[in-house]
């Protein structure tokens, strides 16, 4: 039933006065699967999807749905009969129109049944004749989700759909959103500023910083295998040092790094997960505090004058000094 | 000329080719129905003519004149009182503070003609007031009380969008109230004072029924006086050229100065302005000079316009009958077709450059006077008639010309706070709805009008009471022996019956009050926080 499609961009720019805010970023939303944009702000997440929506024009590149071109500079399908649904940030509902009506308006005629239809699916059957201002904004959110998946897009974009609501809620809404969005079978693109969301949601994960991709990848394989030092810190806490390259490997305060296929002599960047930092009773490092993190403990170290953190199982030890093993799945050399 | 116009118009498209849509090209379309008369009127200024070159240059130098004298003394009156009483409402603490507050507008209720025919039968020879309101100085009083509250809402908007924190700051720095308002308060105004007195002026320029109840010559008497006691209707032309020109650079000035204000805000913390204490003495004074502007331009020549309405037409009501209707009936239908075109002009004036031109340019509508509007529209048809596309200039064909006047004329008024109800709309529900598959004429009619339905309500009404106090254009291109409440009371003035002037003078001031009624009471609250 879906006319779920990939969504494709090569070579993409877009500026803004003079600023690249995207520059050749060249990536893929595959049919059927969810994207997640992930990047601080600025990063360009956000420019990219009005892009794919064609609410802006591409300076350079081209962006496919499927085999079809719909932008492309000084040709941009409009975003009218592009097929996409989007989620904004503010939900922006038609504050004129209950929730049934705001859910029909991309329908052909007005069709009620079908808008109550697509309601009950994100679980508010209930809510048809409310109006926005009398929705919480978890209501809000599942409205404009319904709303964007009626009409069958070709490809939805979620514009930080969760970022107004409380952590208990959101990962609710998450469920709710992400079971919708399967069991249409649509092609989603997911912009976060949240590297943990990025990581449960995605099928595929793009990394951003500054209008640049620093990576695209399986979360998975993001997460074990950065592409850089940049993409490291972005999906969790890390420890840096920058460094030589000596004997193939890099030497930190906190023990050595082996540093496969970098020239010898040359400058590298270190980046360690806190959570590959094994702690032993032993004399390397002095534990500075010790907090309670979730389920785990959060140490920082102090080694050589350098602070480090850790992420340890509350039964580590507690001594007042330890030793530290580097997890070589957590431990990361590029050249610097 | 034309070619011109349409170049210019295209060449504001082109750019944003790729938005090419409906709403756009109406807007554009509308936008040139609005601009022809007034561009119209410098094409056939332009043209060469005969020998009237001499006459217009006597009657052009006397109405500069005229016209320049009553604004420096009358539009500066209005400055002075609109800033000062502004000042005091928004930043000081006396008695009746907040019923001056939405009092000092009334004002803007009547036309200056119906102030000046008040004005002149109160202080009649055996009228109760002895000093006489008459001449250059009577239309300069008239003006400057009747006008100020242009002044004083905008400079009111610009003190209460002052940052709070710019206010207190100097308080803390140890400045007396007189300093905080001329070294600070007064400068960070002074952009919103200049929009309002802008409009004032514009509003002194335009003016036909005043300065000719009181014998001045200005450049819109002179107007008249060419086209119908001289016949020469080309020195008419000229100008009007003129004053359409001076009506331009200060819709551009008011324009500039109000782009201006909305950037001296800078803080976004609204609280309470914090107003002044003001001694006994101070606080009675001020409530005093407010009470004593309302009482000049709204309150006293009301009560006097009804005593004599009440004395002298009771027997008269059946003359007003007519007239009441055609008025009516014109309002009604100029506020439809006025408000169609200022809805499309506003809609695509938030689609991009071209919709912005035809934003502005549908401005300059507003600021000609109604005379210069009538003679442009005239003069299309009679070239029309040259052309053997319309034959004589009979009844319908007038209202026509009438009605395109108006909509010429207030196309801007009423697409102002349409665009300001459009400007509500957060921006993500309009790309919402075009990702949802909606094109540019579903938007506007399914989302953009229906959540700017208060503000089209309120355009209506201010077209529509606009029209009802139209002189000039009326005057001008109404059909033989069709009056309305501006006309019987222009007539009635003119022939010194200002007892049967009353009446018809009275309903256009009622009229005039409803928008403000309706209007203030959102004005008011127009300021976060604000009670």
């Amino acid at each position: 039933m879906s006319e779920a499609c990939s969504v494709s961009l090569s070579g993409v720019r877009r500026v803004y006065d003079g600023a690249r805010a995207l520059d050749d970023v060249t990536l893929t939303a595959p049919k059927g699967q969810v994207l997640a944009l992930l990047g601080a702000s600025g990063s360009g997440k956000s420019t990219i999807l009005r892009l794919i929506a064609g609410l802006e024009p591409v300076d350079a590149g081209e962006i496919r749905f499927g085999d079809e071109l719909v932008s492309a500079p000084g040709r941009t399908t409009p975003t009218e009969t592009r097929r996409v649904g989007m989620v904004f940030q503010d939900y922006s509902l038609f504050p004129h129109l209950n929730a049934a009506a705001n859910v029909a308006f991309g329908l052909e005629r007005s069709a009620r049944g079908e808008a109550i239809g697509w309601l009950e699916r994100v679980g508010l059957g209930n809510r048809a004749n409310a109006f926005p201002h009398e929705l919480s904004g978890g209501e809000q959110q599942r409205v404009a989700l319904a709303r964007a998946l009626a009409p069958r897009p070709r490809a939805i974009l979620l514009d930080e759909p969760f970022s107004g609501l409380d952590p208990v809620l959101r990962a609710e809404l998450r469920e709710t959103t992400l079971d919708a969005i399967r069991a249409a079978g649509a092609t989603a693109v997911f912009v976060t500023h949240d590297a943990e969301e990025a990581l449960l949601v995605a099928d595929r994960l793009a990394i951003l910083k500054k209008g640049k991709l620093l990576q695209e990848a399986a979360p998975r394989e993001a997460y074990d295998h950065p592409a850089n030092a940049d993409a490291a810190a972005a999906l969790g806490p890390v420890n840096v040092f920058d460094g030589r390259v000596e004997g193939g490997a890099v030497a930190t305060p906190y023990g050595r790094v082996a540093a496969p296929g970098l020239s010898e002599g040359g400058a590298a960047r270190v980046v360690v997960r806190i959570e590959a930092m094994t702690l032993t009773p032993g004399t390397t490092a002095r534990v500075r505090d010790r907090r309670p993190h979730v389920a785990h403990d959060l140490v920082r170290l102090e080694a050589q004058g350098l602070v480090w953190l850790a992420l340890v199982s509350p039964r580590a030890p507690t001594t007042e000094t330890v030793d530290v093993a580097l997890q070589p799945s957590g431990a990361f050399v590029f050249s610097g | 000329m034309f070619g011109a116009v349409i170049v210019s118009v295209e060449s504001a498209i082109l750019p944003r080719a790729w938005r090419f849509d409906g709403v756009s090209v109406a807007g554009a379309f509308a936008a040139l129905i609005c601009t022809a008369p007034a561009l119209a009127v410098f094409a056939f200024a332009l043209a060469p003519s005969a020998n009237e070159t001499s006459l217009a240059g006597n009657l052009m130098r006397d109405g500069v004149l005229g016209t320049l004298a009553l604004m420096a003394v009358g539009g500066g009156g209005a400055i002075v009182f609109g800033a000062s009483t502004a000042w005091l409402v928004t930043l000081c603490r006396f008695p009746g503070r907040g019923l001056y507050e939405w009092l000092l507008v009334l004002p803007l209720a009547a036309p200056s003609y119906v102030l000046a025919y008040s004005y002149s039968s109160l202080t009649w020879a055996g009228g109760p007031v002895p000093f006489p309101v008459r001449g250059f100085w009577g239309a300069a009083f008239v003006y400057a009380v009747g006008l100020y509250p242009y002044v004083y809402l905008a400079a009111r908007a610009a003190f209460a969008s002052q940052s709070v924190c710019a206010l207190e700051a100097a308080r803390t720095l140890g400045s007396r109230p007189a300093k905080v308002f001329w070294r600070v308060a007064l400068p960070l105004a002074r952009p919103g004072i200049a929009a309002g007195g802008a409009l004032a002026l514009m509003e002194i320029a335009a003016d036909y029924g005043a300065a000719q109840h009181f014998g001045v010559t200005t450049m819109s008497t002179a107007i008249f006086r060419a086209w119908y006691a001289h016949g020469a209707p080309h020195a008419a032309l000229q100008i009007s050229a003129l004053l359409l020109a001076a009506a331009l650079v200060f819709l551009f000035v008011e324009r500039r100065a109000r782009g201006r204000a909305s950037y001296a805000g800078g803080s976004t913390r609204w609280r309470p302005l914090p107003r002044y204490e003001m001694a006994a003495p101070l606080a009675w004074g001020a409530s005093i000079s407010c009470g004593s502007l309302v009482v000049l331009g709204a309150l006293a020549p009301l009560a006097w316009l009804l005593r004599l309405a009440l004395l002298h037409t009771s027997g008269d009501l059946g003359a007003l009958a007519e007239p009441l209707f055609n008025s009516l009936l014109l309002a009604t239908c100029g506020a439809g077709i006025t408000l169609v075109l200022a809805a499309v002009i506003a809609a695509a004036g938030r689609r991009g450059a071209a919709g912005k031109t035809a934003l502005f340019a549908a401005g300059m509508g507003y600021a000609a006077p109604g005379a210069v509007i009538a003679l442009g529209a005239l003069s299309l048809f009679g070239l029309a008639r040259e052309a053997g596309w319309v034959g004589g200039f009979g009844g319908a064909l007038a209202v026509g010309a009438l009605l395109w006047a108006y909509a010429a004329r207030f196309a801007a008024a009423g697409a102002q706070p349409i665009d300001a109800g459009f400007s509500r709309l957060a921006k993500g529900i309009d790309a919402s709805a075009r990702t949802l598959g909606a094109g540019a004429m579903k938007r506007l009619l399914r989302i953009d009008l229906p959540i700017a339905a208060p503000s089209v309500a309120a355009a209506a009404l201010i077209v529509f009471v606009e029209i009802l106090k139209e002189l000039p254009a009326t005057l001008i291109l109404r059909p033989f022996n069709f009056d309305t409440l501006a006309i019987k009371a222009y007539f009635y003035a003119s022939d010194e019956r200002l007892l049967q002037a009353a009446a018809p003078s009275l309903l256009i001031f009622l009229a005039g009050l409803a928008p403000i009624l309706v209007l203030s009471h959102g004005l008011a609250r127009s300021r976060a926080g604000a009670r």
